[in-house]
């Protein structure tokens, strides 16, 4: 059994205008959404900004209010509350946020930062709380220093450190990263990642790795799922993904890969505006009419695309 | 995360827990008492305002406890109009009153009245935009009706009518009916920022650490607003001591026979005391000037201090 799974979720925000201030219209953030984390594993997903990553983290760990579809976890389904609070749901499922400066309370020093989910999950007394925070410090790669400090006195790479430390606090089985390495340059982008990795390994947590850049995605996933204007467009191992893209889009993502040899530059060039062409004259194959990602087909036991009917029976000559 | 397992990965065990707390120390960021304090130095106008406000609030009260009140206030047709610093240090009125007497008592009650609607409509006003704000949804919006209804009363009128139809009060009923219109302003206030605050992805952290909405709401929200609690808060305190004037100089105040700045300031109704008798009523109004512009100066300076890029101290 699957870790998490995740069941049809659509997250919907109304859209209020007019005089009365009446719900108008609707953004379909995510829009019917499947997908099943193993434990241990690093699940990827992958898409543009505004394609609904963040919204399907959030409802992940029970931020967001999903408008339809379950969220499984140990059998029961978690977008309901009071499941929530039975299971002590976030003692095992807990997110490192996009944004690491938002998301560290200004006003509270680093220890009681990072001892905050302990606090509330864990009764631990004085002493054994501080040695705690301090030996995740240590783990994240920070000095002892930064126990009474606030966030604004850190580097953008150590509050992103800070962040981790704390959704590694109470040992959980899976953390959704949101983005955690975007904001940070390449030199910093690897330590982190590098420290997440080994964190992994050592306490053998899952992550669910939001990213809308698949270059980073490859060293840490094993499954990557492509989404786009809120539905997924392929699924597949990485594999699958690097080796064997089927939709359009993801070969559109693949393309904006940065190419990092000089020489490489101008043919990389070409290639991508090769594949934005292809993907601009079979747009209007790859989604419906209203513009919405086709529903999911199996290709392979890993491989699942979004494809239109006619591919699909090329695909089976 | 189980100790055990911490304890493989990290080199850190108990032994280093004193040693290495004791170096954080010396590494902590300045408390936030400090900060106020080098801001206060760094600004000498906002000292010698905050030294008026303290030396002169405790001066009132404690010089009110050698004065009694009804002997202080009985007229003395004798003594009428004396010039300052003549058998009397202010002059007296018109009664033969001492007005060093009278500020003294008028300032207490004065000063306690506006201390006390303080106390309760900002708490009251902070409680209700804390709670409106945050919520949002349903709840924001049955708040925000009844506060548009409080809104569309005429606050000085019904106030008077109030007051005029209840037979016997003083001062802490006065301040209680005051209460019930003074925390308007604070909760519009408090909710907008609130409003901006709970979308921070801090709120969203201590959500998933498991943190009550109770803790949330007033450990985690209320202190990023502080600020803003705290100059609001101020400026109310000067604005109540012009509440209370207001009302008792158009008659509708404390009571008759109970000294305050108003009554006071209302002796500048009559114009001979305009111009022939200035102690009468010049001395309770400049009193009450140099109050409130050192209230919104000592306001000013916790607001640069709790806002780091406006420090003009050093650290
Ligand atoms: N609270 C909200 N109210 C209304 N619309 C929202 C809200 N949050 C997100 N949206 C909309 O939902 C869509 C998906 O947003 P989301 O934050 O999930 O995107 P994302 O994939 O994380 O993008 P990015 O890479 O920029 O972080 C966007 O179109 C956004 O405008
Ligand atoms: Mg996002």
């Amino acid at each position: 059994m699957s870790l998490i799974e995740v069941k049809d979720l659509e997250v919907h925000y109304p859209i209020r205008s007019g005089f009365w201030n009446r719900v108008t219209d609707e953004v379909l953030a995510v829009d019917g959404l499947s997908l099943n984390i193993e434990a241990g594993e690093t699940y990827g997903l992958v898409g543009e900004s505004g394609s609904g990553k963040s919204t399907t983290g959030k409802s992940i760990v029970g931020l967001e209010k999903p408008t339809r579809g379950q969220i499984l976890y140990k059998g029961k389904d978690i977008t309901k509350p009071r499941n929530r609070r039975e299971l002590d749901y976030n003692q095992d499922v807990q997110m490192i946020f996009q944004d690491s400066l938002s998301s560290l309370n200004p006003r509270k020093r680093i220890e009681d930062i990072i001892a905050e989910p302990i606090r509330n999950f864990e009764h631990l007394d004085k002493n054994q709380e501080k040695l705690r925070v301090l030996q995740l410090l240590d783990i994240v790669g920070l000095d002892a220093d930064a126990l009474y400090k606030y966030p604004h006195q850190f580097s953008g790479g150590q509050r992103q450190r800070i962040g981790v430390a704390r959704a590694v606090a109470t040992n959980p089985k899976l953390i959704v990263a949101d983005e955690p390495v975007s904001a940070l340059d390449l030199s910093v982008q690897a330590q982190v990642l590098n420290f997440m990795k080994r964190i992994q390994r050592d306490f053998g947590i899952s992550y669910l790795f939001i990213s809308h850049d698949l270059g980073v995605v490859r060293h840490m996933c094993d499954n990557i799922a492509i989404m786009h204007r809120g539905r997924l467009v392929e699924i597949g191992t990485r594999d699958d993904i690097y080796n064997h893209p089927m939709h359009i889009y993801t070969k559109r993502l693949l393309s904006a890969i940065p190419e990092t040899s000089v020489e490489g530059r101008a043919e990389a060039r070409a290639h991508r505006e090769a594949v934005e062409r292809e993907f601009q004259e079979n747009q209007s194959r790859y989604y419906d009419k209203d513009g919405k990602v086709l529903p999911l087909v199996d290709v392979t036991d890993t491989h699942k695309v979004a494809l239109p009917a006619d591919e699909i029976d090329k695909e089976d000559k | 995360m189980s100790q055990n397992q911490l304890d493989n990965q990290s080199s850190i065990d108990k032994a280093d827990l004193e040693k290495l707390s004791k170096e954080a120390e010396q590494e902590a960021a300045p408390s936030s008492l400090r900060i106020v304090w080098n801001e206060f130095k760094a600004d000498k106008v906002a000292l010698t305002a905050a030294v008026i406000i303290v030396v002169f609030i405790l001066f009132v009260m404690i010089a009110s406890l050698f004065i009694n009140q009804s002997q202080a206030m009985s007229t003395n047709i004798m003594d009428s109009y004396d010039k300052p610093f003549s058998q009397f240090i202010l002059g007296t009125d018109q009664g033969g009153r001492s007005v060093a007497k009278e500020l003294i008592m008028g300032s207490k009650n004065s000063i306690g009245i506006a201390i006390g609607l303080t106390v309760i409509s900002s708490t009251f006003g902070i409680v209700f935009g804390l709670v409106s704000g945050y919520f949002g949804g349903i709840v924001d919006n049955i708040m925000m009706r009844f506060y548009d209804f409080m809104m569309m009363l005429p606050i000085l009128l019904f106030i008077i009518v109030v007051v005029t139809i209840i037979p016997s009060y003083n001062a802490i009923t006065l301040t209680l009916i005051l209460s019930v219109f003074y925390w308007l302003g604070t909760a519009r206030l408090i909710r907008a920022r609130t409003m901006s605050e709970s979308k921070k992805d801090y709120v969203s952290a201590s959500k998933t650490s498991g943190t009550s909405t109770f803790k949330i709401i007033f450990r985690e929200i209320m202190p990023n607003i502080s600020s803003l609690i705290i100059v609001d808060t101020m400026l109310s305190f000067a604005e109540n001591i012009g509440v209370e004037t207001t009302l008792s100089f158009l008659g509708f105040g404390l009571p008759n026979g109970t000294p305050s700045l108003g009554t006071m300031i209302s002796n500048a109704n009559d114009p001979n005391n305009i111009t022939q008798y200035w102690w009468t009523w010049l001395i309770a109004a400049i009193e009450i000037i140099i109050l409130t512009i050192s209230i919104s100066y000592v306001g000013q300076v916790i607001r640069r201090a709790s806002d780091a890029s406006q420090r003009l101290s050093d650290d």
